[in-house]
């Protein structure tokens, strides 16, 4: 029987017009995946379910659950309705607790809040629930606080406070996108058992095709608020009948083209032996301190042009590496040569040959700043050298047409860019001072498919034209694979794998590689099993 | 929890000797004679000589710290020039006057503080809201002198139900004591209240807009449930830090405000002692005053661990 029927939901914010006829089914005990980049309205679909909006939204239309209507129930109604018919689970487990409450506490306060319980039987099912999530409370006891829990391991806690009631419906919004893979794996093996014993239906809300094609009965495709396909999950997958469906379908698992092959000449960057420690407090007061070695003994080499991907989960030591080789830490020992010279903190020259891009396009800039200010930062390691004048100007609007944008964009501010655009931007201020080797931390991550395609492809263009180098640190193997030659596999601090690309994930020789391609949700594999 | 505490209480034995030592310095090791300060530029030369040997001049700086360091340690802060009495004796009788202000103003301070700034913002935007917000620009704009000498016009002078200063004093039971110091405290209050008032109303909104807040939304708590049950307790983490840097300044308006309405306490003391060169006096006082600001931030970083886990480590 239906669950959820949403019929022609209208949503607009002041004078926004958010979402536009929106209509969706949910059957119990099924799973519906809702698929769409940002600012396609998904996660504002959710919101508007529980009735959590901003406040100057407005709704139209119809929701009904179990032939409900939502939409006209008042505040209080739907205080009881959140939690006890609805649970919802949300995309930031590092912040989606109370930091100041135990995980006990936050599970039972969803019985407590229903009066479903007293509060001792209120403690006893929040432990019982707790034990359903994966927390047994020999290793998790219920007086833990958030933070001393690891993102997957909140994120369950999340789960639990959202079905201690067993609710009817459970919206989850990109509850796995902040995890590691193989946390992300289990979490959704966790949801998919949770909705088979419970008969729960789940609205399940992601950017990723892939984690969908495995987990859901069906599928509604969202854009610019509007669904513009929807339909069982292998059906829509394999007809791909709508064009923005298919555009998202391929590039989700696009391909840059790119020249194989390099270069040649001496290695841009050799690393050998780096060793990285950090120091923790003592745990006696003037007791010794104690030392964690983040990286340890980590060689390898990248040539000229190459493109070279390290991949590895949080924890791993992958943004500590990173770190030393922007020579931001010092090391304790080995040595990291750039371009044939060793690497330091005051060494100007070695330090321009390598830049960095960051994940976040949006805090990585001064937003006070216009962009030709932004882009030509790299100019203070030229010191007196750096170019001024007409040398300056044809050096801006080169590496913005470089990117793809235009020099007329150099007067603007970084708000006025798209996430796409800044990060082309971020790309620029790398390129500026023509450098051998660019670390790309993360770079495309938080971009949409489309968008990251579109990246991807401009850092394959200027890899080949330039003969730049990258480091592409990422935790998405699908992007690794498609852009990168050679991999490195990085697990507690060391390198345990490495290889051409196609052969490591062809055949992955080590455990961890192994685990870790098997986690990965893939849209060929689920596809082929089909 | 207890290595934390002995870590706070061995900075606080620190923090209040290198304050002994910057007041040491200042008063009696920087040029200038505190004999012949305390005389004036006519004394003559035999009382100066006299009033050195008496107090202990003649020493060589070092000792002298260490005498008025130890001293100090137990209870023996001097004789007062002026008064001729022991500083510990006037200390004692003052701090019945500037104690009971201080605890009553900062009560206050927080009876209105709180109420006035979750009520903002629970009612963000609201008419409420501008009110308070419109109420306590006031407040902070106002300086709590001019404020008391309005408190002495309309409820001494008119109203006759205060007097306009003075204190009734203790032995007459409590009520003359009270009486004599509402009018001071609600002075120094004010100002106070509205600026914690301000900082509560944007603490409590920066949490009701986190994560958390819309996870126990979904758990189905109401707005109000979420505020108290969740974002109050989080926004105390900055209000606190306020509430820590504002005692000193209400140590600070104590002085203004005791001379105002004419109370015998140690801000009038401080100040008559300044007047009157009396510095073995002024010392002794600021040593108090110190040692206060320090316990009350000591007391604020207790608070924290309380509040917040984070910063306790599990054993």
């Amino acid at each position: 029987m239906t669950l959820l029927t949403i019929k022609d939901l209208r949503l607009s914010i002041g004078d926004v017009e958010i979402l536009k006829d929106i209509d969706l089914s949910l059957d119990a005990g099924k799973v519906l995946g809702i698929i769409g980049e940002s600012g396609s309205g998904k996660s504002m679909t959710a919101l508007s379910v529980m009735n959590l909006l901003p406040q100057a939204a407005q709704r139209g239309g119809s929701i009904l659950l179990n032939g409900e209507e939502l939409l006209q129930k008042s505040e209080r109604e739907m205080n009881a309705i959140r939690g006890r018919e609805i649970g919802m689970v949300f995309q930031e487990p590092m912040t989606a607790l109370d930091p100041l409450k135990t995980i006990g506490h936050q599970v039972a306060e969803t019985i407590l809040v229903h009066g479903a319980a007293s509060r001792r039987d209120a403690y006893a099912e929040a432990d019982r629930v707790l034990e359903r999530v994966g927390l047994p409370r020999d290793r998790f006891p219920r007086d833990r606080f958030p933070h001393e829990l690891s993102g997957g391991q909140r994120q369950r806690v999340v789960i639990a406070s959202a079905i201690a009631l067993k609710p009817k419906l459970l919206i989850a919004d990109e509850p796995t996108t902040a995890l590691d893979v193989t946390t992300q794996a289990r979490i959704l093996e966790l949801l998919r058992r949770l909705v088979d014993e419970d008969g729960m239906g789940l609205m399940f809300i992601t950017h990723d095709l892939a984690v969908v094609a495995d987990l859901a009965d069906a599928v509604a495709v969202m854009r610019q608020g509007d669904v513009v396909e929807a339909g069982p999950t292998r059906e829509v997958f394999r007809t791909l009948a709508h064009p923005y469906t298919k555009a998202l379908f391929e590039a989700s698992s696009h391909v840059p083209p790119r020249d194989p092959s390099l270069p040649g000449g001496p290695p841009v960057l050799e690393v050998s032996g780096v060793v990285r420690d950090y120091r923790i407090a003592p745990t006696r007061m003037f007791g010794p301190a104690g030392a964690f070695r983040a990286v340890d003994d980590v060689s390898f080499t990248i040539e000229r042009g190459e493109n070279v991907g390290l991949v590895g989960e949080s924890g791993s030591g992958k943004s500590t590496l990173a770190r030393a080789l922007m020579a931001l830490e010092a090391v304790q020992a080995g040595t990291i040569t750039l371009d044939g010279k060793p690497l330091s903190d005051t060494d100007l020259e070695a330090r321009r040959k390598l830049q960095v891009v960051f994940q976040d396009p949006y805090g990585s800039f001064n937003p006070r700043q216009r962009v030709d200010t932004l882009i030509t930062e790299p100019f203070h390691l030229l010191g007196g050298a750096a170019p001024r004048g007409e040398e300056r100007q044809r050096r801006i609007d080169k590496a913005l047409t470089d990117v793809g944008l235009s020099p007329s964009d150099a007067h603007k501010y970084i708000h006025e860019f798209s996430g796409g655009q800044r990060q082309r931007i971020a790309i620029a201020r790398a390129l500026i001072i023509e450098p051998s080797l660019i670390i790309l931390d993360e770079a495309v991550s938080a971009l949409d498919v489309s968008i990251r395609a579109q990246i991807l492809d401009l850092l394959a263009e200027l890899s080949d034209r330039l003969e730049i180098s990258y480091l592409f640190i990422s935790h998405d193997l699908s992007v690794v694979r498609s852009i990168t030659d050679r991999v490195l596999v990085m697990k507690s601090g060391k390198i345990v794998e490495s290889g051409k690309t196609e052969d490591v994930f062809r055949d992955p020789q080590h455990p961890y590689t192994q685990e870790l391609l098997a986690a990965t949700p893939s849209l060929e594999r689920s596809m082929a099993g089909a | 929890m207890i290595r934390f505490l002995a870590g706070r209480l061995l900075s606080v034995a620190l923090s209040l000797l290198a304050a002994s030592i910057i007041i040491f310095l200042v008063m009696e090791v920087l040029p200038g004679d505190p004999a012949q300060f305390i005389l004036g530029m006519n004394a003559r030369p035999d009382t100066l000589a006299a009033l050195r040997t008496q107090l202990g001049l003649d020493a060589p700086p070092l000792l002298r710290y260490f005498n008025w360091l130890f001293g100090m340690l137990h209870g023996d802060f001097g004789l007062s020039y002026t008064y001729r009495v022991p500083v510990s004796e006037l200390i004692m009788q003052r701090i019945g006057v500037s104690l009971p202000l201080a605890i009553i103003s900062l009560t206050l301070t927080l009876l209105i503080a709180f109420p006035a700034g979750i009520l903002a913002a629970s009612k963000r935007n609201s008419l409420t809201d501008v009110g308070v917000m419109g109420v306590t620009q006031i407040g902070v704009a106002v300086p709590n002198f001019w404020f008391a000498i309005i408190l002495v016009y309309v409820f001494a002078v008119t109203l006759h139900w205060f007097s306009a200063g003075g204190f009734g004093g203790w032995n007459k039971g409590l009520w003359p004591g009270l009486r004599s110091l509402v009018l001071p405290s609600i002075a120094l209050a004010l100002p106070q209240a509205s600026i914690l008032a301000r900082v509560m109303r944007s603490a409590l909104l920066d949490t009701l807009d986190e994560d958390y807040i819309r996870t126990a939304r979904a758990r189905g708590l109401s707005r109000r449930q979420a505020l108290w049950g969740h974002a109050l307790r989080n926004a105390l983490i900055p209000v606190l830090t306020i509430i820590g840097l504002q005692f000193a300044f209400l140590l600070a308006g104590t002085i203004i405000i005791e001379n105002v309405f004419s109370l015998p306490g140690l801000g009038r003391l401080i100040f008559q002692a300044i007047g009157q060169r009396d510095l073995i006096v002024v010392k002794s006082v600021v040593m108090l005053l110190v040692f206060a600001v320090i316990l009350v931030n000591f007391l604020v970083d207790v608070a924290y661990v309380a509040i917040d886990p984070r910063l306790r480590r599990r054993a």
